[in-house]
């Protein structure tokens, strides 16, 4: 076995992973105020990319204009979503919001490109494709600063949880009844983390979206997501930083080592291994707080 | 009227319903000397990268025909829909033409061109499968209804191994050619004709699978570039063509070594950078860019007369020109059948006579010389290499042909398999 490639794709793997991260402290976010796993966050990532490239090529704005006008566009888009469609399921059994936002993503995922186009669009940051070489290694240069924005965003998330309106979400996911009684408005709290979860998937969707361009196959993006958050912890932060590096490592060397022997094709099975096993042996995953119900 | 919620909802609802309709364009109505054509295609889902430009192709090519008095005396009717490369919606498609006395349907979609496959040898309607469906049907004795038209994806693998064996001054003994695909069968596709052509020419294949639809690659090239291949192949489309590019680029491979099959175009290198990629080859099956009198003709007696089927800055680009390809072979096809039998009946078999007798024929320079034959439906598998220099795809060979000795192995092979089991 080759060492150096074996530690190139571990380091690309780790990268990768904090990506998938981000978009994972997303659904987090929300399970974490509303307890509402929203499986729509492909979707919403799709969106975010497809927003800045329509801002960036029918206005002709620079990406760092179109980026922070995107994020706002999506983060009112994130609250709209909260007070429009989520507000209304309050009440109802948990599998119909679920049902919602899957209703949502197949939804925006045909909507979105059948506006804007389907064909694959240029996202440019600006992010040289030179190779980055450290001796025999080689770093992909828009993965390495893609996972560098990602984790700096996710250590971000961690500090806002330990803020003052952090800890009212948090407060409103504990108890929202309780919440209410301690003058808490717990639905300006959840819109917020609608509002903050639909810009993580956007910058998430830049990110993915220089590295592979713009079109449907972001939502597909998901998966992953939704693979970390589970193995995680549905409400944990850090959670996530841990799973989306061991997913991104173990996605990254299964195709590595297993591809040759089974003829490929490895890369989606881990996601969806680690989804299965989780769910079986840990439910709540490595960092996420177990609910006891007291009958 | 109102902005209230319940018009609102009646008119998002009034909105998906007619997403559901067939999406209907007739380039040709009513008249008693009428050859009408199904184009039901992916426009919304998975062939999206290609179908928008390769029917704009089309339709202007037959727009400009129908001005010029038709073929042999026939105008050419045109049905487009949207079957989004769902088979069920595919072959409603197909059924709703077949009623409509449509003599020709072009799927564009493996998948749906393998379903229909059954019924269009069944029901005597032609079915042209260019760059789809099954590189076997190339075999017109086994296949008589169905046209590929075009060089099979065997044909091109065969012809860029040719390629870099004489790059290679004359022999790949000892040589690594890297094959990274996308891991459905389109992208298998090519593999017994390369590991053919390995055993053969004594190189070493090394196939690198990736998970559809290929957006994330990042794990694959390192794999590639450690393998040291002296040529890479890449055999994707859409999304998983972009990527391959980049990740090919960002591992610092030789892009003049690096070559793709037809699916690659002038817009996936807007989304690398059209300065990322100069180098990269491609097989070409017929001329892009505007030069071709016949794209001239259409730009003066279509698109200036204010008739074109899309937007101008589209004509001439690489898919475009496949879309002329085609709908110009078609029209030949037209154009024998009337010959032999001026007064029809149109029917599948009158038009099936025309595209069997099709010889020489090079659209005006657009493509290699193609005759179709009943036992040759492939049109003699000539094709060209050509090399992106960041504005254009410029030709590195003239039109040829390449090992088609192990690419009609492989075709019979197939070929007889179907005719004895159906699969």
């Amino acid at each position: 076995m080759d060492m150096i490639l074996l530690l190139e794709l571990a380091l690309n793997g780790v990268f990768v992973g904090l990506m998938y991260a981000l978009l994972s402290a997303g659904i987090v976010l929300i399970y974490k105020t509303s307890g509402i796993a929203n499986l729509a966050q492909g979707a919403l990532a799709m969106m975010g990319a497809y927003t800045v490239v329509v801002l960036a090529n029918s206005f002709g704005l620079s990406m760092w204009v179109a980026i922070p006008l995107a994020l706002a566009v999506m983060f009112a888009f994130g609250v709209a979503l909260e007070r429009v469609a989520l507000r209304r399921m309050i009440g109802q059994p948990v599998i119909m919001v679920i049902m919602l936002t899957i209703g949502l993503e197949i939804f925006l995922r045909g909507v979105i490109p059948g506006f804007f186009g389907a064909a694959v669009k240029r996202l440019d940051l600006g992010i040289s494709n030179a190779p980055i070489f450290v001796g025999e290694l080689l770093l992909n240069r828009a993965i390495l600063i893609g996972g560098g924005v990602s984790l700096g965003l996710i250590l971000l998330s961690i500090l806002f949880f330990n803020s003052r309106f952090g800890i009212i979400m948090r407060a409103v996911s504990d108890n929202q009844t309780a919440s209410w009684s301690v003058g808490i408005r717990v639905e300006r709290a959840i819109a917020v983390a609608w509002g903050l979860s639909a810009c993580m998937a956007t910058t998430s969707g830049v990110l993915w979206g220089a590295t592979q361009g713009v079109d449907w196959s972001l939502s597909l993006l998901l998966i992953k997501a939704l693979a970390i958050a589970i193995l995680g912890g549905l409400d944990s932060i850090v959670g996530v930083l841990i799973a989306g590096i061991i997913v991104g490592l173990a996605e990254s060397l299964a195709t590595g080592i297993l591809d040759p022997i089974v003829g490929g094709g490895t890369r989606d099975v881990v996601a969806s291994a680690i989804i299965l096993l989780t769910l079986l042996f840990r439910p709540h995953g490595l960092f996420g707080r177990e609910h006891i119900e007291r009958v | 009227m109102s902005l209230t919620r319940r018009n609102i909802l009646t008119g998002a609802a009034v909105a998906a319903l007619a997403s559901q309709l067939p999406l209907r364009v007739a380039l040709a109505q009513g008249g008693d000397k009428v050859v009408r054509i199904a184009m039901p295609m992916d426009f919304t889902k998975v062939y999206t990268f290609v179908t928008a430009e390769y029917n704009q192709g089309q339709r202007d090519y037959i727009t400009m025909m129908n001005q010029r008095g038709g073929m042999g005396g026939y105008t050419i009717a045109v049905d487009i829909s949207d079957h989004a490369n769902d088979q069920p919606r595919a072959i409603e498609a197909y059924e709703r033409a077949k009623s409509q006395g449509a003599v020709l349907v072009d799927p564009l979609s493996t998948p749906v061109a393998r379903a229909l496959t059954p019924r269009a040898l069944e029901d005597k309607l032609n079915m042209v499968t260019a760059f789809s469906g099954r590189s076997d049907a190339a075999d017109g004795t086994v296949f008589p209804y169905v046209f590929p038209l075009s060089p099979n994806y065997w044909t091109q693998a065969g012809l860029l191994i040719e390629y870099f064996k004489q790059q290679d001054g004359g022999s790949l003994d000892g040589k690594t050619i890297c094959f990274v695909h996308i891991d459905t069968p389109f992208g298998k596709e090519p593999l017994p004709v390369l590991e053919a052509l390995a055993a053969k020419e004594g190189f070493k294949l090394q196939a690198f699978p990736y998970t559809p639809p290929g957006n994330d690659q990042s794990a694959i090239w390192p794999q590639v570039r450690r393998a040291r291949p002296d040529w890479t192949m890449f055999w994707g489309a859409g999304v998983g063509q972009t990527v391959a590019l980049t990740e090919a680029a960002r591992n610092g491979l030789d892009m003049g070594r690096v070559c793709s099959s037809v699916w690659l175009s002038e817009s996936d290198m807007d989304v690398v950078g059209r300065d990322q990629t100069v180098g990269v080859l491609k097989f070409e099956p017929c001329v892009s860019g505007r030069e071709p009198k016949v794209i001239q003709d259409i730009l003066t007696e279509v698109v200036g007369a204010g008739k074109g089927a899309g937007p101008e800055d589209k004509v001439g680009t690489s898919y475009y020109n496949y879309g002329v390809m085609l709908a110009a072979l078609m029209l030949e096809g037209v154009r024998r059948a009337a010959e032999i039998a001026p007064d029809g009946p149109v029917t599948g078999e009158w038009l099936n006579a025309g595209l069997n007798s099709i010889t020489e024929f090079t659209a005006e320079g657009l493509i290699p010389p193609t005759t179709i034959t009943p036992e040759d439906h492939q049109g003699g598998g000539m094709g060209r290499v050509a090399r992106w220099n960041g504005e254009v795809f410029e030709p590195m060979t003239d039109w040829f042909s390449a090992n088609q000795d192990v690419v009609w192995d492989e075709v019979r092979k197939y070929s007889s398999e179907f005719a004895k089991t159906g699969q």
